[in-house]
């Protein structure tokens, strides 16, 4: 704040010294009620409707799978595992060079403050993105090699550099929202830029399901009758359902909720229709993703999301203030490094509430299905046609699993059995 | 105009003068209507002549290989025989396709009206001889996009928007109607298809061994003094070979969001171009809004394309501000335009978008070949940067047109601005 010194000393000093404690108590009640609310909100996301202290028994994954299908998903899983953790050391460590090296590419650009900032931040993306491929084709190596994706080594790259391409896009926006903000807010543009990079990921998750392509209505009319069943039961009625067609793709089997409110969509693979799976355990599966609808989790991730971005942004301003904030584009590789770097740190309480989210969706399942034995069909052929480790190791399980594992899965449906049986 | 700036030290190797391979360019442009009409039939002959002739030239080519890698030079009687030949066929293409009016000789000789004069045989390097056809195979890319596959045919086939015509075919076909109505070939339609012969000319030469100079695109080359113009949409260049061999293998993704946005823009500036139309065809003055809403987004669609493309290396803003880019279109003020041509600009503009379809696909290789030659060498190629260049300004120049900017005819051939200097024409050794 500018300050007359013109003005008596005793007079400016006597203003300043009986304002400046106000504002700070202002401030400082505004942060306080700014992370109460941040901690009310994170309360009532995390809150689920399976019953709380409900104590998971011990499940022997002996008993339900074969010695040597644990050994095969083990050792499956392991390599994908270790090579996803060097992988992520590998963009960490380009990311890391780049906010040191980065800024000199600005020569490379006549698209002045914002665009040469978005072009940074395209590149920085884009090497990381070359810094991944080697990962990524050793990942698609051992998944051919167990014959779980069939996929092609130049259909695979393609798909990812165009990829690469489409998130650009979004990118650029965001790039574009923070530097305009930085540039007419200084140090307080996150201020603004978190909820507007919320709004963002809003309109992302909204359109989702329109990108998702080669699909169709479900046919078999008895599973349409399920179908509407099971949405009834989860007070989900009228939800669309599709099919992904993923013929030639590989044996793999998923499926997904996708979309917020009228784009909402539960798509199934078609892998899943293909015969190894019983009417029942397609049955598990559709109204596991029902549950979703019912949880509204895509909203709550996406809420998750903004309450992250609040104390992100403000730390990759914080981070940028030695190269002259965000609003010049040579902040903008230390701003993605940062950026990833707390992504990968918080990772794990990601997957953590993801986690969360799929237990509510088995739970919910359950609930309206009444068929326990289906589920831990379900659970127990998924091991074998995806290769997932029913029990991996803790560190894989708390940085990669977006799911229980499997043994906690049947062990869940057993806590359920028990539950009801009361 | 597409404006070609002197090449800075070390860059250019050649002044067009010393590259071996030279044309020499009398017609007139002058042309009749009987011998254009019947054009195809009296090829007839030349053409029964000329694949006779291959037969023989292909065993020579053979026998010149063995010699050549052998001797390391062509032996004379052989590049005479091979030099003759490449010179009857540049004859024969150059008449076929409306270039000349004469009609050709049958045994290759010197004094046609657009002609060849080749170096006796010089000294050339043995790795280059023994590989000469997998290295020949980007300028054979090239000709086959510039030729359509064949000299002179012309299909309407289409495909992902690249006419299979080419831009020889496509010119050929256009000049047929144009001389039939005026008894004159236009000069840019005749100097493409000059263009075009002496770049397979080029070719034959390089791949018969005649020259180890390798076939070079730069427009320049083929019309060394393009006529000076001035017209309202022109084309400024600032040549600067150096790439990023980052930028460049990240191209197209880099270019992902300027097209997105691209696409938004098109729509705004045909809506006003629509206005545009329905106000100059009412009203007869051009409103300077929509005429500079206008230009501002060709200015951007000129500096995304120049990028996408590889004419030029910095990464472009994305609001077609004016003079912010090596690759600048400059368009002048607003001016009055013809009614007439106002309200039949959709029919007008369909001789210029068949030509800049054929441009699209030239634009399209020297993109592709000059991804390759950056990433290896971390320049793009001189002559292929000018080809586009060439193949940007007439779709700008068509585009302009289209979009109502002016009413003044896009110009196919090489061409300088009235204030220019005259080009300078060289040899960068790849292109």
């Amino acid at each position: 704040m500018a300050t007359d010194t013109s003005a008596a000393p005793g007079t400016a000093r006597g203003s300043g010294t009986s304002t400046r404690p106000w504002t700070r108590a202002l401030a400082v009640l505004a942060a306080l009620l700014a992370a109460g609310a941040w901690v009310w909100c994170a309360r009532e996301l995390w809150g689920t409707i399976v019953p709380a202290g409900l104590q998971l028994p011990h499940v022997d994954v002996h008993h339900f799978f074969s010695a040597s299908l644990l050994r095969r998903t083990s050792y499956f899983d392991r390599f994908l595992d270790v090579d996803g953790l060097l992988g992520m050391l590998a963009q960490v460590a380009v990311l890391a060079v780049y906010a040191r090296c980065g800024h000199r590419l600005m020569r490379e650009s006549a698209a002045g403050r914002i665009g040469t900032g978005i072009m940074l931040a395209l590149l920085g993306f884009a090497l990381v993105w070359l810094a991944q491929v080697p990962f990524d084709l050793a990942a698609q190596w051992w998944e051919r090699r167990h014959h779980v994706v069939h996929e092609g080594y130049i259909a695979g790259l393609l798909g990812s550099f165009l990829g690469l391409g489409a998130s650009f896009v979004w990118i650029s926006l965001a790039v574009a929202l923070a530097m305009a903000l930085a540039g007419k807010m200084r140090r307080w543009w996150w201020v603004v830029a978190a909820p507007l990079f919320a709004a963002l990921a809003l309109l992302s998750a909204f359109l989702t399901p329109y990108l998702i392509t080669k699909t169709h209505p479900l046919r078999d009319p008895a599973l349409v009758a399920e179908a509407r069943t099971l949405e009834v039961h989860e007070g989900v009625a009228g939800t669309s359902v599709l099919v992904q067609n993923r013929s030639g793709t590989g044996p793999e089997v998923n499926a997904e909720t996708a979309g917020i409110g009228p784009s909402q969509r539960v798509v199934l693979w078609s892998t899943l229709l293909d015969g190894r799976f019983s009417r029942a355990e397609i049955g598990v599966v559709m109204s596991h993703e029902f549950g979703h609808v019912t949880g509204a989790h895509v909203l709550k991730q996406v809420g998750w999301l903004a309450l992250f971005l609040i104390p992100a942004t403000a730390l990759v301003a914080l981070a940028t203030r030695r190269r002259g904030g965000l609003g010049r584009p040579e902040a903008v590789p230390v701003a993605l490094f940062v950026w990833v770097v707390l992504g990968l740190v918080t990772l794990p309480f990601f997957t953590l509430v993801t986690r969360r989210y799929e237990t509510e969706s088995d739970w919910s399942s359950l609930q309206a299905t009444h068929d326990p034995a289906a589920t831990r069909q379900a659970f127990e052929r998924l091991a074998s046609t995806n290769l997932s480790d029913p029990d991996p190791p803790t560190w894989a399980y708390l940085l990669y699993a977006r799911t229980p594992t499997l043994a906690q899965r049947i062990a869940m449906t057993e806590a359920w059995e028990e539950h009801a049986s009361r | 105009m597409l404006r070609l700036a002197r090449i800075p030290a070390g860059i250019g190797s050649r002044r067009v003068g010393d590259r071996p391979l030279r044309l020499v360019l009398t017609d007139d442009l002058r042309r009749g209507r009987g011998s254009v009409f019947f054009r195809w039939w009296f090829a007839v002959p030349f053409f029964l002549w000329l694949s006779l002739w291959s037969i023989v030239a292909f065993f020579a080519a053979l026998l010149n290989w063995l010699a050549t890698l052998l001797l390391g030079r062509s032996p004379g009687p052989l590049h005479r025989f091979l030099s003759r030949y490449v010179r009857f066929a540049t004859h024969v293409y150059a008449y076929t396709n409306l270039a000349t009016e004469q009609l050709p000789k049958f045994d290759g000789g010197q004094g046609y009206e657009l002609d060849l004069e080749i170096d006796p045989p010089g000294r050339q390097r043995r790795l280059t001889i023994l590989f000469r056809l997998p290295l020949a195979l980007p300028a054979i890319v090239l000709i086959v996009m510039l030729a359509g596959g064949g000299f002179s045919v012309f299909t309407t086939m289409w495909s992902g928007g690249i006419s299979s015509s080419g831009l020889l075919g496509t010119a050929a076909l256009l000049g047929w109607f144009a001389s039939i109505a005026w008894t004159r070939m236009p000069r840019g339609l005749r100097d493409v298809i000059v263009y075009v012969v002496f770049y397979g000319a080029q070719l034959w030469a390089y791949l018969l061994l005649l020259t180890d100079s390798y076939p070079c695109a730069d427009p320049g080359i083929a019309i060394p003094r393009p006529p000076a113009r001035d017209d309202p949409v022109s084309m400024r260049v600032e040549e600067e070979p150096q790439r990023s061999r980052l930028t460049v293998l990240f191209r197209l993704p880099l270019c992902f969001v300027h097209l997105v946005w691209l696409i938004t823009w098109t729509i705004l500036a045909w809506l006003a171009a629509v206005l545009k139309w329905l106000v100059l065809l009412f009203g007869g003055k051009s409103p300077s809004g929509i005429h500079e809403f206008i230009a501002a987004y060709q200015r951007y669609q000129c500096h995304v394309l120049a990028y996408l493309y590889l004419i030029a290396n910095p990464f472009p803003g994305f609001v077609g501000k004016p003079d912010s880019y090596p690759v600048e279109l400059q368009i002048a003020a607003p001016e009055k335009q013809n009614r007439l041509t106002v309200l039949f600009r959709l029919v007008l503009v369909i001789p210029a978008a068949l030509i800049a379809s054929a441009y699209n696909g030239l634009l399209l290789t020297v993109a592709v070949l000059g991804w390759f030659a950056s990433l290896v060498t971390g320049r793009m190629p001189v002559g292929l940067a000018r080809a586009g260049a060439l193949a940007l300004r007439y779709c700008m120049q068509t585009s302009a047109y289209w979009l109502i900017l002016t009413d003044s005819y896009p110009y196919s051939g090489p061409c300088r601005q009235e204030s220019a200097d005259t080009p300078v024409a060289t040899e960068p050794g790849f292109g």
